[in-house]
């Protein structure tokens, strides 16, 4: 005889041949409880009122088992094995579904009909609440927020750097040109101060090259800039500092997301480096979300304003969205950039399905590969030069 | 100021109010809390909510002479694409106490907001976070339903719509679609893009009550209203 099973807020219901209850194992009464069942349920585990249904059920003489789950009718059929089909809707879930107020007071999970609706309020709030947690499990989201506090951090650093440049500017204009690193240039600023403090003692203590103290320490003599107060100074010099603590920040930061990428995306870090990788995945929204995309979206991630352009318009589509960034891709040459690009956006789509869903580090192959192609596309050009070189020769 | 509440004359649960100008609101299910940071309004000891037809398809499509409202007092709704509920709160107030809607969201970082926000306040709303393509994922939480409101901006809304009304909608239920053709196809003209939408609600067995489109409220939308054959 055959029997359908319907999972509801309530608990497991079996419906026999005329989609009449024959038995139910009730939910205990606690919606996080609850929550929890149907969560397990929806991955395909075999919980205890199901188990206690189907042994029921097999008692009364039921053979053949109907679901509305196709995951849960495999695994109740691999570890139970008793006969399955699935059937989504069943006639039977079809009619609980359209009266479920008239069932929970029928089997008395409830004492009033109107009180179901607060259960499945409650139940689904769990719910919800346990899958919100489940995604924020995943690191990937923690290397987003990393990332994108990086490039935030860089933007703010680059406003503060040239307002500093200005500033101090007025009282020793010549430094920019002579310490050109950011980073050095605003720690000079805030441990020495005033220009006149730019002589060669302090400038060696600071770890300035014996070459470059020399240097600087003399054009800070001859200097255009005006003489500024203690007062004025101090202030400048505060803002170095808070700049300097910004620098460490993103200093570990940057470690952070090292080992991160490392450790969850190890192929795609060889390829693209951690940072661009840590880029792509956030603009994809995840690393599933990237390992499911074609190479053809990575190729153009991060220039979707010109790739939609281009489509509504008909002008040509984007080569490179974020993916410039890489080294290979920067370097190389004007006309040779789209299939440069091409090549990396495939070999970085391999690289992030084998991340996000095998985890096997095939990373150094996938180099090897990408190099030899490269290698091919510069040939092609050299090539074809010759070639050209020739025929005009001969004609 | 002097603002005037009145009954919409054909649609139940739904008012309009005037003061500067002439607008949509529901009563608050929920007194003195407000939900996307629109004007509460009390008239005659009753709170009412104003509906930002620039914010809410719904509200713009009711404005721009919707023939029928199928969503009404007391109704079981399914609602997709219900993000961080700023026509879904509405919606509920419609349906007051004794309604019951189902909003299924996708992504978890907005259905955080739909459930701190108007969840938690609103009993008559389930949050369901799941997949709306993927309708078998939510059966044992959602019952049969009178309408479905399909609010999903990606390729093939028509088609999800439809795979969910074949399990979840009652016999002489009503769907709605907001359509924004943006999301399904840029290259094509947006009204190609309803007419191919709309098509497949036809073969997938709707009749097609009323079509309205959103302009100046919304760009290239259009709000579809249908029931079964």
């Amino acid at each position: 005889m055959k029997t359908t099973i319907v999972v509801c807020v309530m608990g497991v219901f079996g419906f026999g041949e005329v989609n009449k209850i024959i038995d139910v194992v009730l939910f205990p009464k606690d919606s996080k409880e609850i929550a929890n069942i149907l969560d397990k349920i929806e991955t395909g585990s075999i919980i205890g009122e199901l188990n206690a249904l189907i042994k029921n059920l097999q008692n009364k003489g039921y053979g053949v088992f109907i679901f509305e789950n196709s995951r849960l009718a495999k695994r109740v059929s691999e570890k139970l094995s008793i006969n399955v089909d699935v059937v989504i809707p069943s006639e039977s879930g079809e009619i609980l579904r359209g009266n479920l107020d008239k069932y929970a007071l029928d089997v008395g999970f409830v004492k009033h009909s109107d009180e179901i609706y607060d259960w499945v309020h409650n139940v689904s709030m769990e719910l919800a609440k346990i899958k919100v947690r489940n995604a924020a499990k995943k690191r990937d989201l923690l290397i987003i927020q990393a990332i994108q506090t990086i490039d935030e951090l860089d933007k703010t650093l680059n406003l503060f750097v040239s307002r500093v440049r200005e500033w101090h500017g007025l009282s020793f204009p010549e430094l920019y040109r002579l310490v050109e690193k950011h980073e050095m240039r605003i720690s000079l600023i805030n441990n020495l101060g005033r220009r006149e403090n730019f002589v060669f003692e302090n400038l060696k203590r600071e770890g300035v090259s014996l070459k470059k103290a020399e240097q600087i320490a003399k054009i800070a003599q001859a200097s255009m800039g005006v003489k500024l107060d203690d007062d004025d100074i101090d202030q400048i010099q505060k803002l170095c500092k808070s700049m300097l603590v910004l620098y460490t920040v993103r200093h570990s930061l940057e470690r952070y997301v090292n080992t991160m990428m490392e450790d969850i995306a190890p192929n795609i870090c060889v390829l693209a480096g951690p940072l661009l990788g840590g880029r792509l995945i956030a603009l994809a929204g995840g690393l599933t979300n990237l390992a499911k995309m074609p190479a053809s979206t990575v190729q153009v991630l991060g220039a979707e304003k010109a790739l939609f352009r281009a489509l509504r318009s008909g002008a040509r589509p984007p080569k490179h969205g974020i993916i410039f960034q890489h080294s290979l891709l920067h370097d190389s040459k004007r006309g040779q950039r789209g299939k440069v690009a091409r090549a990396l956006a495939g070999k970085l789509t391999i690289a992030a399905r084998v991340d996000g869903f095998s985890g096997r580090y095939i990373g150094d192959k996938l180099k090897e590969d990408l190099k030899r192609r490269i290698d091919e596309i510069k040939e092609d050009k050299k090539l074809r030069l010759l070639k050209e070189k020739n025929h005009v020769r001969k004609s | 100021m002097s603002v005037k509440v009145e009954v919409h004359q054909q649609f139940p649960g739904i008012y309009c109010v005037s003061f500067e100008k002439k607008k949509l609101a529901t009563k608050n299910l929920v007194p003195e809390r407000d939900v996307y940071g629109e004007r509460l309004v009390k008239y005659l000891d009753v709170e009412y909510r104003i509906w930002d037809s620039y914010r809410s398809k719904f509200a713009a499509a009711i404005l721009n002479g919707l023939k029928k409202v199928p969503i009404q007092p007391n109704h079981k709704v399914l609602y997709l694409g219900a993000a961080s509920g700023t026509t879904a709160s509405h919606i509920s107030d419609i349906l007051g106490e004794r309604g019951h809607m189902y909003c299924v969201e996708f992504a978890h970082r907005t259905i955080r907001e739909l459930i701190n926000n108007v969840c938690l306040v609103r009993s008559n709303m389930s949050p369901v976070l799941a997949d709306a393509r993927l309708p078998e994922q939510y059966l044992s939480l959602v019952e049969k339903v009178d309408d479905i409101y399909c609010d999903i901006a990606q390729p093939q809304q028509a088609k999800v719509l439809a795979d969910n009304a074949d399990i979840f909608l009652k016999a002489k239920g009503w769907v709605m679609l907001a359509i924004k053709a943006r999301s399904i196809d840029v290259t094509k003209k947006p009204l190609d893009v309803y007419k191919q939408e709309i098509d497949t609600l036809k073969i997938r067995g709707f009749k097609i009550e009323d079509v309205v489109f959103l302009e100046p409220y919304d760009k290239a939308h259009a709000m579809v209203i249908g029931t079964w054959k």
